[in-house]
């Protein structure tokens, strides 16, 4: 059958029928355009369904901590404390209400607080057992006189007028037991409260935190919440900086270096392709090879878009990458009909056969992303599907119509590596050695390759941000990169319920001290009402016990018999519970929102611990028999995010691999073909696993989905060579590959001078798995065929 | 009769009179002789002195009296030691210093900014250490009970502290240079007093004055 043959001799007769319909549509598509949704969440890239990665995903953007901004001050050791704490106030001042609200520079003067003040009177539902086994243990009468000493050591210093109604009040010193709930509710490690403010411990830095209307991904908001911050900063005094850490300096960063990169890229790329325009195409009707990837892309967008309502930014991005491809197929198609004027219809139908095979694989190796995990990808794969079939028909189709007429060239075209081979024999021997040395030197660097799912490794950090990061860790401690634990309920007191439970566990494993919880201070109203069923229980069995060694203690004291009349009066007072207007009240409002938030119809109460891999290890298991309670760890979230797309990617390259394989056993049905065909690509891969493993790379998110373009371009080298040494006519497979090798290098390998880690990534990759791939296709596979040549 | 009640009344309006001018001449010369001891005790660069302190506290079955000592060096060094009947004391140095309890050996650092109690006491001290009218006059209500010798009587303006400080009574030395005497009543009707006596001004201090004891 030979349609293309016979569809290209009756459309030559027609052109205005096919190219009238062919341009509509594609007006039809760049009218469709401004109706495209792009998102730009890279949740698009994570699990979905009900994978732990995108829960955990999910949960770690709902944190208030997340959300926060983080200012630090930074002072020279020339400046006082003091200057530092006048400097951070007059920053807060400076800084616009409508892009910088409720901040927070310290818990306000502890002097005047009433925290300090009320928090003793609510000890009766804030004791645990343990706390009235402790006081238990006062009541001796060495330890009531100790204390009684020390009661009226303090009444004998200045601060003594103070103090005296808080003896009276409590002699026995319990109140410290109330206060020792509060040293769990540190969400900051190095933290010390200096005139109000947060300073470090070295006290040369203190801190603001903040909130922000503006969108972690809203680029333009990020920049003018920069500007107006540099601008707040710069009127700080000598001697003192400022910077600031959140997810916006990141979005802007990477913003602008990818704007910056582009230029770049483009530039390179632009020259590059001019270039080989001029050494290999040199003609005006070449320029209609590379309409095919826009046209192509254009068309895939529209029918992607019908498929899933909103896009991916990043499947957009990567999938105008995968469909440079197409270009190929313009090549094959070029360089076959160009050759000469005579039997074009037979030349096309001679590149159909291979030009569809290469794209079928490449199509199905497409498809088989329609079964990932990331929904990112499936969309990728309904994209480059869409792609390559449009890509396929325009390139069979159409561009035989816009090719033009041959041009003449000289009588030596047979072939320059087949004379090579031919006159020096050894070359070949020479050629297919080197080749087994690389691929042996690749094989071994390959065992070193990792994956890496860390998204933070994907996304560009200046310097300035890096040392930022840096100083904070060194000053606060390891703020921003703690564990968390989720405790949900449908209302307030079943998540309190919660928390108070992983509380428990947490204590269980003698964890306590190293956890900023809300449980020590906030527990649920049943415990705190037993708390205090129990507190009543113990004063009436002690109280007569403790009035009677007060008694005796404070009268070798010199204290009178009515001295502490109030401690008697406060046994006998309940407090009532404390609540969320109590805690507002002691001013934790704002410390409250960030431990308690609403999650949709739940609400979740947070735990801080930190994010060492055996500690989360075992608690994974701890939790997993609590309902409602969530671990997250950032790290864990790495660890699995790279398991996922590990296995994904196992998944891919197994079932692509086999479908490859079938399609090319039934293309060649000879198995020296098909493993000649497979070669560039097997190739290409183990060059850049291999080259990537000796250079302690690591592989990422961006390099998988960029290897697919080493795969879908690798077969589709290995079939074209394959077939065409088995052609008796030229079809000039060896320089369409050699320039489409050469196109996709200056196309997508130019990223390689890219900064930004993503981009940078698919350069890499595109750079050292077509290095590869290319030379393997026209040199290493006619080197194992010599005979046919 | 009736010229007994004109000789009442010619001598309750001359008391009148009399009463009204000492008061707005004292109103005159509080910020004068505040002035003259603000620049007396500019003079002063150290302090040391032994000193009586008296509490008589509703909660004690009788007085509390204990001896120190307190030493001061300018800008910011206090020691403020009890010696009797208990041990005890502190010294700071700028905003940090330790302080100690004889009867249970402790020693414990503090810093005044995170400590609001000791940060308080440390500003008091040292506000009369050096005079320092200023800050006295935003926090007290200044009244001048007696010009010669000069003493004062302050009432607290901020609420937290008239809650349980009636007044405080200063009395300077003859020379204003230092404070001499102390009594502060409290709301509830107790007091105490502190009278600073061998009291040496610009004296050599040794260093390790401004040091904890070492237990």
């Amino acid at each position: 059958m030979k349609l293309f043959q016979t569809c290209y001799e009756k459309l030559a007769r027609r052109r205005g029928r096919l190219f009238l319909p062919v341009l509509l549509l594609l007006v039809l598509a760049l009218a469709w355009l401004p109706q495209l949704r792009i998102g730009d969440s890279i949740v698009a890239m994570l699990p979905d369904g009900n994978s732990q990665v995108a829960r955990d995903f999910e949960l770690l953007q709902k944190t208030p901590f997340s959300r926060k901004l983080v200012i630090q001050l930074q002072a020279a050791k020339t400046v006082s404390t003091a200057d530092l704490v006048v400097a951070t106030d007059r920053l807060g001042q400076r800084l616009p209400a409508d892009l910088f609200t409720h901040l927070q520079s310290g818990p306000g003067d502890m002097g005047k607080l009433a925290l300090f003040n009320g928090l003793g009177k609510y000890l009766p539902v804030l004791a645990t057992d343990q706390d009235l086994k402790t006081i238990a243990e006062r009541l001796t009468p060495a330890q009531v006189d100790r204390q009684m000493a020390e009661n009226l050591t303090k009444l004998l210093q200045p601060q003594g007028v103070a103090l005296k109604e808080q003896i009276r009040r409590d002699p026995l010193n319990l109140t410290p037991l109330a206060l020792m709930k509060l040293r769990y509710l540190n969400p900051l490690p190095g933290v010390r409260i200096e005139q109000g403010h947060f300073i470090s411990a070295d006290r040369r830095s203190s801190l603001i935190l903040a909130d922000t209307p503006v969108l972690m991904t809203d680029a333009a908001g990020a920049r003018r919440l920069v500007d107006a911050f540099q601008q707040a900063t710069a009127q700080l005094p000598a001697g003192i900086s400022a910077s600031l850490l959140s997810g916006h300096p990141y979005t802007l960063a990477n913003t602008e270096i990818i704007k910056s990169d582009m230029s770049r890229v483009l530039l390179v790329s632009g020259v590059g392709l001019l270039v080989l325009f001029l050494a290999f195409l040199r003609r005006r009707q070449a320029l209609s090879v590379f309409l095919l990837p826009f046209a192509s892309m254009l068309l895939a967008l529209v029918v992607t878009s019908w498929w899933y309502p909103q896009l991916s930014g990043i499947t957009v991005g990567f999938g105008a990458v995968l469909l440079g491809i197409t270009i190929d197929y313009g090549l094959h198609v070029y360089f076959a009909l160009c050759r000469s004027n005579e039997g074009r219809g037979a030349r096309l139908q001679a590149v159909a056969r291979p030009l569809l095979f290469g794209g079928l694989t490449t199509l199905v190796a497409f498809a088989v992303l329609l079964r990932s995990e990331l929904p990112g990808q499936r969309q990728l794969a309904v994209f480059a599907v869409t792609g390559i079939l449009v890509a396929l028909l325009l390139a069979l189709l159409v561009l035989p119509q816009l090719v033009g007429t041959a041009v003449a060239r000289p009588k030596v075209h047979k072939g320059y590596r087949r004379h090579l081979f031919e006159r020096r024999p050894k070359l070949r021997w020479t050629v297919l050695g080197l080749w087994l040395a690389t691929m042996i030197f690749c094989a071994v660097g390959a065992q070193q390759l990792s994956i890496n799912g860390e998204l933070r490794r994907l996304s560009y950090v200046p310097p300035v941000l890096a040392q930022a990061e840096q100083q904070l860790a060194e000053h606060w401690g390891n703020m921003r990169g703690r564990a968390m634990i989720f405790a949900a309920g449908a209302d307030l007191q079943s998540a309190l319920q919660r928390n108070e439970e992983v509380w428990q566990r947490l204590g269980q494993h003698q964890l306590q001290d190293q956890v900023v919880s809300l449980a020590p201070l906030y527990a649920p109203l049943a415990i705190q009402q037993g708390r205090q069923q129990h507190w009543d229980d113990f004063w009436a069995r002690e109280q007569s016990v403790a009035d009677e060694l007060l008694q005796q203690a404070g009268a070798k004291y010199g204290f009178t018999a009515n001295a502490f009349a109030p401690f008697d009066q406060s046994l006998s007072t309940d407090p009532g519970p404390i609540d969320l207007a109590v805690l507002q009240s002691w001013g934790l409002g704002d410390l409250l929102d960030n431990f308690i938030f609403q999650d949709g119809p739940e609400i979740q109460v947070l735990t801080l611990l930190p994010d060492r891999p055996e500690l989360i290890a075992a608690l994974d298991s701890e939790f997993a028999d609590l309902p409602g309670v969530t671990l997250v760890s950032q790290s864990r979230f790495g660890r699995q995010l790279s398991r996922a797309i590990a296995g994904d990617f196992s998944s891919f390259i197994t079932t692509a691999g086999i479908v490859v394989l079938v399609l090319l056993i039934v293309l060649f049905r000879k198995l020296s073909d098909v493993l000649l065909a497979l070669l560039p690509v097997l190739s290409g891969l183990l060059f850049m696993f291999g080259w990537m493993g000796w250079l302690h790379m690591e592989m990422n998110l961006f390099n998988v989905v960029a290897s697919i373009l080493i795969i879908g371009l690798g077969v589709d080298y290995g079939i074209f060579m394959t077939c065409h040494s088995r052609e008796s006519q030229d079809l000039g497979s060896g320089r369409a590959i050699l320039v489409s090798g050469l196109t996709t290098l200056v196309g997508f390998g130019a990223l390689v001078v890219a900064r930004h880690p993503a981009l940078y990534s698919i350069g890499i990759t595109v750079l050292l798995g077509i290095c590869a791939a290319v030379p393997t296709a026209v040199l290493v596979i006619p080197a194992f065929r010599p005979k046919r040549w | 009769m009736k010229m007994k009640i004109v000789k009442r009344l010619w001598i309750i309006l001359w008391i009148t009179l009399l009463t009204c001018s000492a008061t707005v001449t004292r109103a005159a010369d509080l910020a004068t002789v505040l002035a003259e001891a603000k620049v007396a005790a500019g003079q002063t660069d150290t302090l040391y002195s032994h000193f009586t302190q008296e509490k008589h506290l509703d909660i004690m079955a009788e007085t509390l009296v204990s001896q120190g000592l307190f030493a001061y060096r300018k800008p910011d060094h206090l020691r403020w030691e009890l010696l009797t009947p208990i041990a005890s004391g502190f010294v700071l140095r700028g905003q940090q210093g330790e302080r100690w309890n004889g009867l249970s050996r402790e020693l414990e650092a503090f810093s005044v900014d995170r400590d609001p109690i000791m940060g308080m006491i440390a500003r008091q001290l040292l506000a009369w250490a050096r005079v320092d009218l200023d800050w006295l006059q935003q926090r007290y209500v200044m009244a001048l009970v007696s010009e010669q010798p000069l003493q004062l009587k302050l009432t607290p303006r901020d609420a937290g502290e008239a809650g349980f400080i009636d007044h405080l009574e200063i009395f300077f030395a003859a020379d204003r240079r230092y404070v001499e005497q102390v009594v502060l009543v409290e709301k509830s009707g107790d007091s105490t007093s502190l009278h600073f006596t061998d009291v040496k001004v610009n004296g050599v201090l040794p260093d390790n004055i401004f040091s904890a004891p070492v237990f």
